[in-house]
């Protein structure tokens, strides 16, 4: 069939192309018509170019503030990650002797846009003698007081029911010891019951990390051993204030799930 | 302000996104995000998912204004694309994570056929094309203009249009034909 010189069918069938109801073989015979002949491709893009209008005639609506929060919180992290790559990358490259008068301001930028505590170790040592370490030692130790305060998560746990659904979000970071359990199912125990948090070690009994409360999300203290090789945790439901770790679980276990170690 | 220069404005901003400048984030963000955020409730049809979307288009404009002059099209043409298809990925994506995406979106579609004017429309915000094309729209009964439209912006199959909206396969047929048919005399005369 020549549709490239019947132009009404043409026309026709770039219109449903474009809406998207020509589909299954009559599309894919269209696309490759388009790609052999430029008229077809252009019935295509005009066709398309109309029916997308359609996006610009649907009723507004103000969107919640909080939509342009996440985005303005989002974007910054991403800022100050790339700000903070930047510095590690020339933080790696040494200036070449050459170019000392260029490193001096590329330098002073440099410092400037630096986030990163942990870069500017090795930073100090390329500026060594630019005398640039009293003017932005406060800037230093306000990036250190923010590093300290970022949680690093390095272990995860999803601990879901028997159907699998997911329960209980596990996240523990170790260097303030900090265990912190979300709950993200619609569980909630009985007044007269605790739920209670195990590690199951490979080998041995199942150890008691603590006892929650009936937050949604709690925060309980443990050690990076306690956590350490630990390839499960598990919940199990137990009278009020919960049971000594040494006797294990005395109630049913509600959710389990892997820990796992973020490489990362 | 008339439409060219509403564009200018907003290419202007454009270039200023490409260029990383956060504040002219917010202002094309400002101007835009309604127009944005009333699409991607119509495309997803529930006002929480609407803002995933409209927060993920955003980011995406944000990263790839820098391409946005090489499409040639107007300012909202193209963040409206990218708003349509960030929310046909957002469908999609709960549709494989087995959630009742389909059956939700019965419910709500069922809802959306009776009767409603098209929107009116200011024609100074509006480009070129979509003036003419809400035009050519309004001389479309309503079951057509409704059955054309959501064909579009949710990427629907005749059958899939016939389930959602509860009406024989054959009347969705004759409707798209139709509704396209007319659309195909009435655009050219804008042409």
């Amino acid at each position: 069939m020549n549709i490239h010189q019947n132009p009404e069918l043409l026309d026709r069938l770039a219109g449903a192309f474009a809406l998207g109801t020509l589909r299954g073989g009559a599309r894919r015979r269209f696309e490759a018509l388009a790609r052999e002949h430029a008229p077809v491709r252009v019935a295509a893009l005009i066709w398309q170019t109309r029916i997308a209008s359609l996006n610009e005639l649907q009723p507004s609506a103000a969107p919640p503030p909080a939509v342009w929060s996440r985005i303005d919180n989002l974007l910054k992290g991403e800022a100050e990650a790339a700000q903070m790559q930047q510095a590690r990358l020339r933080a790696a490259a040494p200036t070449p002797p050459g170019e000392a008068a260029v490193g001096w301001l590329r330098s002073l930028w440099l410092w400037r846009g630096a986030t990163a505590a942990g870069a500017l170790a090795t930073m100090v040592a390329v500026v060594v003698g630019l005398n640039l370490r009293d003017q932005l030692g406060g800037e230093i130790q306000q990036l250190q007081a923010k590093l300290l305060s970022t949680p690093q998560i390095e272990y995860v746990a999803v601990l879901s029911d028997d159907k699998s659904t997911a329960s209980m979000l596990v996240t523990f970071d170790p260097k303030s010891k900090r265990l912190t359990l979300q709950r993200v199912g619609n569980y909630q125990e009985a007044s007269g019951q605790s739920l209670q948090l195990w590690a199951l070690p490979p080998s041995g009994g199942p150890k008691s990390l603590g006892v929650l409360g009936s937050d949604k999300v709690l925060r309980l203290t443990a050690g990076e051993n306690d956590v350490k090789a630990i390839p499960a945790l598990a919940i199990s439901l137990e009278p009020k204030g919960g049971v000594p770790s040494e006797g294990g679980p005395t109630g049913p276990v509600l959710f389990k799930g892997a820990l796992i170690q973020k490489a990362l | 302000m008339n439409t060219e220069s509403m564009d200018n404005e907003l290419i202007t901003l454009l270039d200023r996104v490409a260029n990383k400048d956060h504040q002219a984030l917010k202002a094309l963000y400002d101007c835009c995000s309604a127009q944005l955020y009333g699409l991607a409730i119509r495309v997803v049809s529930k006002r929480e998912w609407a803002e995933d979307v409209l927060q993920e288009a955003t980011l995406t404009i944000w990263r790839s204004a820098g391409d946005y002059r090489a499409s040639l099209s107007p300012p909202m043409a193209w963040m409206g694309l990218i708003v349509r298809s960030r929310a046909l990925d957002f469908l999609r994506r709960r549709k494989s994570e087995g959630s009742q995406v389909t059956q939700e979106l019965d419910d709500t579609m069922a809802q959306t056929l009776p009767g409603e004017a098209p929107n009116p429309m200011d024609k100074a915000q509006a480009s070129e094309q979509a003036w003419a094309l809400h035009q050519c729209l309004g001389q479309l009964d309503h079951g057509p203009r409704e059955v054309v439209s959501l064909a579009y912006i949710r990427d629907l199959s005749h059958s899939d249009l016939a389930r959602q909206l509860s009406l024989p396969l054959g009347t969705v047929k004759t409707w798209i034909r139709r509704g396209l048919e007319q659309l195909r005399l009435c655009m050219a005369r804008f042409a």
